[in-house]
């Protein structure tokens, strides 16, 4: 028991280009003990997952492990033949990756990719034998019907259901080492908790050691003992976890707990006071007083100036931008026939909501819930709808959740900032020229960069562009869909700032949809819960996250990790 | 890395195979060292020399000139054939993606029927409809390179519709065709480049089996097909009139191919 599982040592892992190294990683130490589950954070970028794949063996070719040596087991897995290392590969050290969609090949069945795994380490297995481990390995992974699942194909099953698939994969042949990265950055948070808890349940039953990749503090707080944080491709911070929460040493730690958005952060630090203070408030202008002194200062004063913002337009007029009133919303069904009728199937049943001037309306819920459906049916994309959309106001403009997909690839930042303007018409090429620079710099990008191409702007930038070309058209409503799940923590924070800029600026309603409790918590003024196609409650921001009426409300909540 | 290495020089080697034809056939456009199509009754068969670098065919006419005007009328016939069917194939690949319904089933199962065909069988019976000649044959390969063309161009279209940047030109008021072709052509330009190379290749081959099969170029006007059909029935006589133009359509062919590696 006194000797780590694998101890990686002085790795620096760099990429050579034309002679010139490129370092990833620079002398990377760390030790995993047997049974542990070791949590490892950092930003994208930071050399999280080039640690893991070069464990894995699995580096890209143009990546290479320049020095350093990783043992597991006594033996060096840098120096292992690639026969050798494909016998521990699955075996005894195995991998989840982020992204369960690609990650499971699209056309063979559920079945034969678990059982390939059995095939290539257990070969002397009998086919009924093999087929018993995998309903067993399915089973274990908390997938209902097995039987059945074994001859499903990847697409019929959602996110959560297929990550469970790779942990069933991962886990078959009890491996000794499990390599977790970011397994739920990709789920809804309700199915990222249950997640966390199978891989700890895993940890517990098979004394499996797991090293959990993550970006999201929470993820790591809820389940790890111990943490590193990595910076620039180095380790900045080792210890427990509560050592790194309570007590960051580094000012990188620091700033990535900071960055962490609002409640979650105040979750943190103190959880016990926090469940004091609140207890014993129902009266709303207690509440509020409660809510002011708990905040820090800044925060406050912002909160404050951004509250009187509100009511002052509140009290100046009432008036809606935007109103719903009994909305379904259909979805057509894939018809394979030629001259077949469409088939609509309801995905947003009876939903009646209302934006006024200048307030943030958020929309929280589980993916599937009907968020985006409901999004695009108001800006108009979707036309199957029947029930009432008032808009008082300009076409309402949308920032997508991929700024990777939203925006044209083949074109440059300015063009796709000038192209709303040109289809508007009425700008002369100087007047729309002016705008777009203006736009560059309103949203906090550099003037050069306009004439960038999209694949040369990080995830950040992109997304800045695209709420850059949301707001050029002088629209008053913006839908924002998930606008910075794609985008890591630090990057998150910075963009919510520049929402919050924007809209006190430009007098902008946002509809801010988003599955994430913590960051609608910092961003909205009031929140609709959608749970399957309907909303099931809406309140004031402040008193859903305290004093939530709704069952599924209550159970979002307590989800938040 | 090693690949990207290797790949980049099949892309200059191509690059430059190809400019050296080209340059031979810009040449030939202002000079030619005899008239292609005049024969000299004292200089039949003649081996490559030095007054006829690549020798003279059974007419007295110099091998050189003749494939020099030759590539130049297989590689116009080559040009317009495939310009004709990326335009058309473009055109019909990006409304029956963006669109889809009736109009895709529609075009696309006409489609489906021209590509079934083996397309010099099908060259050969629109020719037989519109009579032999050069802007005949021209008419008809591009016919027959649209689906191709179209099929490609319909795969991008379908999966490129459904990204958010083309929901969002919607937003901002764009029109179908503004999207269409704004917006998501510029998105085809790698995979419509090679598609256009091998298009490009595999007009240069149609258009020798056209002529070979005496229904393109009509005498005596050469290209690379039509020389190689008349050369077949001196082939022992004098090979030298089979190997020139046979090396001019081997190497643009393989130039194309490299380019297209990359």
């Amino acid at each position: 028991m006194n000797h780590p599982l694998i101890k990686v040592k002085d790795v620096t892992i760099g990429f050579r280009d034309k002679g010139n190294v490129s370092k990833v990683t620079d002398k990377v130490s760390f030790q995993l003990e047997k049974g542990e589950i070791l949590g490892v954070v950092g930003e994208s970028g930071s050399g999280k997952t080039m640690t893991a794949l070069a464990i894995m063996g699995l580096l890209s070719k143009d990546a290479e492990v320049l020095e350093g040596s990783i043992l597991f087991e006594h033996k060096d897995l840098l120096k292992l033949k690639q026969e050798e290392l494909r016998k521990i590969n699955g075996n005894q050290i195995s991998m989840i990756f982020q992204e369960p969609m690609t990650s499971l090949n699209p056309v063979i069945t559920i079945g034969h990719q678990i059982e390939e795994m059995l095939l290539l380490h257990e070969p002397e297995l009998h086919s009924d034998e093999r087929k018993k481990r995998v309903l067993e390995a399915l089973q274990e992974a908390d997938l209902k019907d097995p039987e059945s699942l074994f001859y499903k194909y990847p697409h019929q099953l959602s996110g959560g259901m297929r990550q469970r698939v790779m942990i069933a994969m991962a886990m078959i042949c009890s491996p000794k080492v499990l390599i977790a990265d970011e397994p739920t950055t990709a789920l809804d948070v309700t199915i990222q908790a249950k997640i966390l808890k199978l891989i700890k349940k895993l940890n517990k039953d098979h004394g499996t050691s797991v090293i959990l990749i993550s970006h999201d503090l929470g993820v790591i707080k809820s389940i790890c003992k111990r943490a590193l944080v990595m910076q620039d491709g180095k380790i900045v911070e080792e210890g427990t976890v509560e050592e790194i929460f309570s007590d960051p040493v580094k000012d990188y730690t620091k700033k990535l707990l900071a960055a962490m958005p609002g409640r979650e952060k105040k979750k943190l630090y103190n959880e016990a006071a926090e469940k004091e203070t609140y207890q014993g408030h129902s009266k709303k202008l207690e509440v509020e007083s409660t809510k002011k002194a708990e905040r820090d200062c800044t925060e406050a004063e912002t909160e404050a100036k951004r509250k009187s913002e509100i009511k002052e337009v509140r009290n100046t007029d009432e008036v809606t931008i935007l109103e719903v009133h009994h909305l379904d919303v259909f979805y057509e069904e894939n018809v394979k026939k030629v001259f077949a009728k469409k088939k609509l199937k309801k995905v947003v049943n009876k939903v009646s909501l209302s934006v006024k001037y200048g307030e943030v309306l958020g929309i929280v819920g589980e993916s599937g819930s009907g968020k985006s459906t409901l999004a695009k049916a108001i800006t108009g994309l979707i036309k199957d709808v029947s029930g009432e959309i008032k808009l008082k106001d300009k076409k309402p403009q949308m920032v997508f959740q991929d700024p990777y997909g939203s925006l044209n690839p083949a074109k440059k930042v300015s063009w796709i900032l000038e192209e709303p303007l040109r289809i508007a018409g009425g700008y002369t090429r100087q007047e729309r020229k002016e705008k777009v620079l203006q736009i560059l710099k309103e949203v906090g990008l550099k003037e050069k960069l306009g004439e960038r191409y999209l694949s040369q702007l990080s995830g950040g930038q992109r997304q800045r562009v695209a709420i850059g070309a949301a707001i050029i058209q002088n629209s008053r409503l913006i839908v924002l869909d998930e606008p910075v799940s794609a985008l890591d923590v630090t990057v998150q924070a910075q963009i919510l700032e520049l929402l919050k800029k924007l809209r006190e600026e430009h007098d902008l309603s946002y509809l801010f949809i988003s599955h994430d409790l913590n960051v609608i918590y910092q961003m909205c003024d009031r929140v609709c819960v959608m749970y399957q196609g309907e909303i099931v409650e809406t309140a004031d921001a402040w008193d859903l996250f305290h004093q939530p009426n709704h069952p599924y409300s209550k159970k979002l909540l307590e989800t938040m990790v | 890395m090693k690949n990207k290495k290797i790949n980049n020089l099949n892309f200059k080697i191509g690059i430059s195979i190809i400019s050296l034809v080209l340059l031979f056939i810009i040449i030939g456009l202002f000079y030619t060292p005899y008239d292609p199509n005049a024969m000299d009754g004292t200089a039949k068969n003649m081996a490559p020399g030095f007054t006829h670098l690549f020798g003279t065919d059974n007419f007295g006419r110099d091998v050189l000139s003749r494939v020099m005007e030759g590539g130049r009328t297989t590689f116009f016939v080559a040009l317009l054939t495939v310009a004709i069917g990326a335009f058309f194939g473009t055109l019909v690949g990006a409304f029956t993606g963006y669109y889809g319904g009736w109009l895709d089933e529609i075009l696309m199962r006409i489609n489906d029927g021209v590509a079934s065909f083996p397309s010099i069988l099908l060259a050969l019976i629109v020719v037989s409809l519109i009579g032999p000649g050069k802007y005949n044959v021209i008419i008809a390969l591009g016919i027959i390179f649209i689906p191709s063309f179209a099929r490609v161009v319909r795969s991008e279209y379908i999966t490129l519709k459904e990204r958010d940047f083309v929901k969002n030109a919607k937003l901002m008021g764009a029109s179908d065709l503004r999207i269409m072709f704004v917006h998501i052509l510029p998105n085809t330009k790698a995979i419509l480049l090679s598609s256009l190379t091998i298009g490009f290749n595999n007009a240069v081959l149609a258009e020798a089996g056209m002529s070979y099969l005496q229904l393109g170029v009509q005498p005596p006007d050469p290209s690379l097909g039509r020389m190689l059909s008349e050369a077949q029935s001196y082939m022992f006589m004098s090979p030298w009139c089979a190997i020139f133009p046979g090396i001019m359509i081997v190497l643009s062919v393989i130039g194309f191919s490299l380019i297209n590696e990359r």
